[in-house]
């Protein structure tokens, strides 16, 4: 059984308008404008069970909508969808002892208490027995690496240490399926790496399905076999991580130190020169149109080189190109 | 409900996490009573001392004591209710698996639990100290049992005020007139008896006595009649606020899951 099928859904939105101008106003309290918003315009996908499943988009997107509506607390405008094989706005206390959040922005840690005492209480919540909850607590503490940190007050912990917390919190009922949205917002590189690692081990290890929300093209590279990216509160792109670099990381970038001085009209067929230096250039070029031992051969014709480096652009830019295509599209 | 229990028990962690506001609230608490004790000494004394409307010096210290101690302990959700229905993150408590009107509830009580529990020590030692020791224990626990209602009461009007978040873009003015009106027609400040007749039996028809007056008079001058009065007014308003609150909750919760609040 897939964790989730979503087919179709759709949610629209009926906010008031607000007019500008007195009369515009006065018009408004007697007879309202009512403007209708298409916050999510039809999305078809599944997601297998123990899946981590990468789910994208720009601010605005439908994300949260969707989210929304897969745990429950959002009846949908059409569609149907089935979460663990319940549909989540119909048995949303059934659905909520199996799933796990984590909001990124929404702590559900008590601030001024030590992290323990939220386990705990979440422990009594999800009505586990006393004994399991403790041999829960001392195995994640374990596996995210917070022993240390379980007894002191939230509040005295770095934004890295409380987030490890979080998500461990959301780990404790033994959920099949977690619902993560930005976890690793506003963390440093280090911590980033910390949340991944465990998350990862951690699904792996109990088969658990992630469903992750992030800005962080780190995170999908790191986490995610599978890409979902919504824009515009439809689906403008599905592939595997691998796929989505294969295809669109095709730009490469080259940096190259030289012995001597470089000649400043240096140029290159094919290639385009970023930027010329005293012993150093840097170029862009498509490996897909122009191939990488071309281009080394031809740098080499400039002189001795002393180094060289050449790197992929940043996810990020990758699906900002997407979600450009999606809208030229659209 | 173990897990009610639980809620309960860390919000009362919670509470106890900032020991410094509630010192500072203990002291405000005995300058009340002070200032209070003051100004009742002057009045009664102008009356030849004695009795005035059935309770001396004593009571009314007492009176005001108890009052006071369910004035500042009652739980102050309004706000932090309206705020969750403002930015959404009430959709966030929704998707756990407990009662949100519970939830608040059992986390309402831990809060007052400490807050009214300071208060009344401090507040018992100061008036102790002017008047003279409280009425005979054999009424505190009816007494107890009254001040409970009264906090559910409380607990009504307030949860009631936060889902007007809902409805009202700000929620503060209400709370502005429900704090006022229990002062007055709660008898806070004054007990009810000094009064005139029109005024009482207005208040009277109202919960606003249901929620302080009943049992600080109670507890001054425990007697039966008194008691089952208050407790049947006590429990007559349950019933009409509880109602209304489940109504406006789930007409809440109908609004949001459909339209995301």
């Amino acid at each position: 059984m897939p964790a989730i099928e979503v087919r179709d859904l759709r949610k629209t939105f009926r906010t008031r308008r607000k007019a500008a101008g007195m009369r515009a106003s006065l018009r408004a309290l007697v007879r309202p404008a009512y403007q209708e918003v298409e916050a999510v315009r039809g999305i078809t996908f599944e997601m297998e069970a123990g899946e981590v499943l990468g789910f994208i988009g720009p601010n605005g997107a439908g994300k949260s909508t969707t989210i929304k509506m897969l745990t429950g607390i959002l009846y949908p405008t059409g569609g149907e969808a089935r979460v663990l094989g319940l549909v989540p706005w119909e048995e949303r206390r059934a659905l909520a002892y199996r799933i796990g959040t984590v909001f990124g922005q929404r702590p559900q840690l008590w601030y001024h208490l030590p992290a323990v005492d939220t386990f705990r209480l979440f422990g009594k919540i999800y009505e586990m027995e006393e004994r399991d909850l403790t041999r829960r607590i001392s195995e994640l503490a374990e596996a995210f690496e917070i022993r240390d940190l379980l007894e002191i007050p939230v509040r005295k912990l770095s934004l890295g240490q409380r987030m490890r917390c979080e998500v461990a919190a959301s780990f404790l009922h033994k959920p099949q399926l977690l619902l993560l949205d930005e976890p690793s917002i506003g963390l440093d590189v280090v911590a980033k790496q910390h949340i991944r690692d465990a998350i990862r081990r951690m699904s792996r290890q109990e088969g658990v399905g992630v469903l992750l929300t992030s800005h962080d093209a780190g995170d999908l590279e790191a986490l995610c076999k599978r890409v979902i990216i919504i824009n515009h509160g439809q689906i403008v792109y599905r592939d595997t991580v691998s796929n989505l670099k294969r295809r669109y990381l095709t730009t490469k970038e080259v940096g190259v130190r030289f012995a001597e001085r470089v000649p400043a009209d240096f140029r290159m067929e094919g290639v385009e020169v970023l930027k010329v230096g005293r012993y150093g250039v840097k170029l862009r070029f498509d490996a897909r149109r122009t191939p990488v031992e071309r281009v080394l051969s031809g740098l080499g014709a400039w002189g001795d080189l002393v180094d060289i480096t050449i790197t992929d652009p940043p996810l990020e830019t990758v699906i900002a190109r997407i979600y450009q295509k999606a809208a030229d599209n659209g | 409900m173990g897990k009610y229990a639980a809620i309960f028990r860390i919000q009362l962690l919670n509470s106890l996490a900032y020991p410094l506001e509630f010192l500072g609230r203990s002291v405000m608490v005995m300058l009340f009573l002070w200032i209070f004790f003051q100004l009742w000494s002057v009045v009664y004394a102008v009356n030849g001392g004695g009795r005035m409307e059935g309770l001396r010096l004593h009571d009314t210290l007492w009176y005001f004591m108890l009052a006071e101690t369910i004035e500042l302990g009652r739980p102050r959700l309004a706000q932090s209710i309206a705020q969750a229905v403002k930015d959404g993150s009430i959709a966030y408590l929704l998707n756990k698996p407990f009662d949100f009107l519970l939830y608040q509830m059992s986390a309402g009580m831990g809060e007052s639990a400490v807050r009214m529990g300071l208060v009344a020590f401090f507040g018992s030692a100061v008036t102790w100290w002017m008047v003279g020791p409280p009425p005979a224990p054999a009424g505190w626990l009816p007494a107890l049992l009254l001040v409970l209602g009264a906090w559910m009461l409380h607990f009504c009007v307030n949860a009631l005020i936060g889902l007007l978040a809902f409805v009202a873009e700000e929620v503060t003015p209400f709370e502005w007139i429900y704090q006022k009106l229990t002062f007055i027609l709660g008898g806070l400040l004054i007990p009810l008896d000094f009064y005139p007749d029109w005024l009482q039996r207005a208040a009277r028809a109202l919960p606003f006595p249901a929620m302080l007056y009943g049992p600080a008079r109670f507890f001054v001058q425990p007697e039966g009649a008194l008691f089952w009065n208050t407790a049947g007014m006590q429990l007559a308003w349950m019933l009409a606020l509880g109602s209304l609150l489940l109504l406006a909750y789930r007409g809440g919760v109908r609004r949001l899951v459909i339209n995301g609040g």
